[in-house]
């Protein structure tokens, strides 16, 4: 990969579960590179670890007993640095038998190292966009407040008239109409697709290197879906900004990434160049890619009117994770030939053809696995 | 405040204020009802050992000109009030709405310093709390101001009352010569010490705020704040503290009244809630209601405040 951004390297975040005992491996060993320029679309199910993962990057682990392990390399102005740097040492875990036992954590160390490593990184490097968007934005403040408060944070705009400016400029950017009356607005008062407008707004106002978009079009209606959709595919083009896109909509991702990483049960089962990846007739693919894009509507569906194609069973519990294939419970493509590799060990992230990778025993690596 | 907010500011205002004036005429009826029905006449006390139905008793009232219907007293009471004239106690003879003002400041020190003390206990460890969660420290010292809370507040004063004056003789308990003494300054902060902590309202303003304040704090808009890299506290401040805290307040002063009546019959504080004492033992009607009303619009003084800061701080609000 050239010239990365941002390089996640084995990264695990697990929450304890005291009444159980054990950890939620909600992030299980992921690795994936964002390279500048490009978008990298993360999708799965719900309770796949892709927000976690987003949080992680973000610094916005809070949850408590949680743990967070591995390496988060950002490269900015010449220099790396890993916002996971020595967050481990505040944790400690006594296990017995494999099973943990007691998790000691310092949180308010935890958290004033997080705070440290995420200083000047947070909106200014990063910024990031979420889900519901009205009730992301503070309700109690106007929307040009929320604006001018991260310019003049952000950027060398530290006057309040100039910095006003550039929020309205922002504003019609994100094709807000009359942005100088909606400047006075409150949350609201506008509708979820111009909050998700002002949130963006607010996001790239502080001239980030990468955005974080975590299901920036779930809870909106859908024809507002495909308008922000639509948005961000023009702000891509028009500000090249490095995104990471985080959706459960696999149709949204198609749409907006560059590349793709398929998450289950908090790893990466496929990844590889969007096109590549999603093409109809793709040659390989890993079981739940499959299982995803079938659960999509298409034009062929509709007019066949066969019926959608749910995925079967549950969605992985994530602290019994299986000794095999995480995907083996409801993988309806097990040949006898794999089985026993399925039921038994986990697959390796294979190449199966350059920068495609899957993890399944269908495919054994083309290169070195 | 923005000009913006000055509009619907005001219409609260304004109607609180009516709403303030309805309620103080409901409190002097339902008050002059009870005194009206209650056994005892507040004639007894000037007539004492004398019969209460003999010829002196008329002619008394009447020499006093009291009205001889229920609703003609009412009414000329009312009248009076109207004009800022509460009538004269039947015990002193002296107006009752100076005297009412001299004793109020005493009530007022009283309850508002009572009123700082709890916030300054309470806020930190409630603040605390809802950012660090539970630690040892903070969940201790919640314990402490539950069980102060839990005690009776004039338990509490006998006891500050006979470790401060009769074991140490600190500072005497007569309030004429208080302020001759050296330990005078202890006089007055002793029995504020005692309402704010003692009164009920420390634990309730704890617990509340920190519930607030961790709700608010796991808000969406909070994390927004975080990942923008902005001050959490900034967006916090409104909801979470600001909101919750005149609600507290607002809420709380009708038991701080209440206390401030006990702490002051322990402590000899010349203030509204001995007055009160003493008239409802006297009958001693015009001072009775003239104390209700007083009371009764300061109560409606805090929610006028909570309604004026929950108005001004909440866009919702103010577009009704």
């Amino acid at each position: 990969m050239d010239a990365p951004l941002l390089a996640i390297e084995n990264l695990r975040t697990y929450f304890y579960s005291r009444a159980k005992r054990a950890f939620i491996r909600s992030v299980d060993g992921v690795s994936l590179g964002v390279a500048r320029g490009e978008t990298l679309g993360i999708v799965g199910e719900s309770g796949s670890g892709k927000s976690v993962t987003a949080l992680s990057a973000a610094g916005l682990v809070s949850a408590g007993p949680g743990v967070i392990s591995g390496r988060i390399d950002l490269y900015s102005n010449g220099a790396r640095r890993n916002l996971l740097d020595g967050l481990e040492n505040y944790a400690r875990i006594t296990e017995r038998d494999g099973r943990v036992m007691e998790v000691e954590k310092d949180e308010r160390g935890w958290r004033k190292r997080s705070e440290t490593l995420m200083a000047g990184v947070r909106g200014k490097e990063i910024a990031m966009i979420f889900q519901n968007p009205r009730s992301a934005l503070n309700p109690y403040s106007t929307i040009g407040k929320q604006l001018v408060e991260t310019i003049r944070l952000h950027t060398s705009l530290k006057g309040e008239s100039e910095a006003k400016e550039r929020a309205i400029h922002w504003l019609e950017r994100v094709r807000i109409d009359s942005p100088r009356l909606r400047f006075d607005n409150f949350p609201f008062g506008m509708s979820g697709g111009m909050c998700q407008r002002a949130m963006i707004a607010m996001a790239l106002s502080a001239e980030p290197s990468l955005l974080i978009a975590d299901e920036p079009t779930t809870g909106l209606d859908v024809t507002i879906q495909s308008r922000i959709v639509d948005l961000l595919a023009q702000l891509k083009t028009e500000t090249g900004i490095t995104t990471l896109l985080i959706s459960h909509d696999i149709s949204v991702i198609q749409r907006l990434s560059d590349r793709i990483a398929v998450m289950y049960g908090g790893t990466v089962v496929e990844t590889g160049r969007t096109a590549e990846v999603l093409a109809p007739e793709a040659r390989v693919r890993h079981p739940y890619t499959t299982a995803l894009l079938a659960s999509i509507p298409s034009a062929e569906t509709i007019r066949r009117k066969s019926y959608l194609q749910a995925i079967e069973g549950e969605v992985l519990d994530t602290i019994e994770v299986p000794r095999g294939c995480r995907f083996y419970g409801r993988c309806n493509r097990v040949t006898e030939a794999i089985r026993e590799n399925c039921a038994g060990l986990e697959p390796p992230l294979g190449e199966v053809a350059p920068g495609h990778k899957v993890r399944c025993w269908l495919y054994p690596a083309t290169g070195k696995a | 405040m923005k000009l913006a907010a000055i509009k619907p500011v005001s219409r609260v205002l304004a109607r609180e204020l009516g709403i303030t004036a309805l309620l103080l005429f409901g409190v002097s009826v339902v008050v002059f009802a009870i005194l009206y029905l209650a056994p005892g006449d507040p004639l007894n006390v000037l007539l004492e050992g004398q019969s209460p139905r003999s010829e002196l008793a008329l002619g008394m009232r009447e020499a006093l000109g009291v009205p001889r219907t229920w609703y003609g007293q009412y009414a000329a009471w009312f009248g009076k009030m109207l004009q800022g004239n509460f009538g004269n106690s039947i015990r002193t003879g002296l107006p009752v709405l100076p005297e009412l003002a001299r004793v109020g400041v005493y009530t007022l020190t009283l309850t508002l310093g009572s009123l700082a003390l709890t916030l300054l206990i309470a806020v930190p460890i409630a603040v605390h709390a809802a950012a660090h969660g539970g630690t040892a420290g903070n969940t201790a010292a919640t314990l402490v101001a539950y069980v102060l809370s839990a005690v009776p507040v004039f338990w509490f004063g006998y006891i500050v009352v006979y470790v401060f004056i009769h074991q140490f003789g600190m500072f005497p308990l007569i309030s004429g010569t208080a302020a001759k003494q050296e330990h005078a300054w202890l006089y007055f902060l002793v029995p504020i010490f005692v309402l704010g902590i003692a009164s009920g309202t420390l634990s309730e303003m704890i617990r509340h705020l920190r519930e607030e304040l961790s709700r608010v704090l796991a808000e969406d808009y909070i994390r927004t704040a975080r990942a923008k890299g902005a001050a959490v506290w900034r967006h916090a401040f409104k909801e979470g503290f600001l909101i919750p805290v005149t609600e507290i307040m607002s809420a709380k002063i009708p038991f701080l009244l209440g206390g401030a009546v006990i702490v002051e019959q322990v402590f000899n504080w010349p203030g509204m809630g001995r007055m009160a004492w003493q008239a409802a033992q006297d009958r001693d009607f015009p001072v009775i209601m003239g104390i209700a009303l007083v009371a009764a619009a300061f109560v409606r003084l805090g929610n006028l405040l909570q309604r004026v800061v929950f108005t001004a701080v909440n866009p919702r609000a103010s577009r009704e």
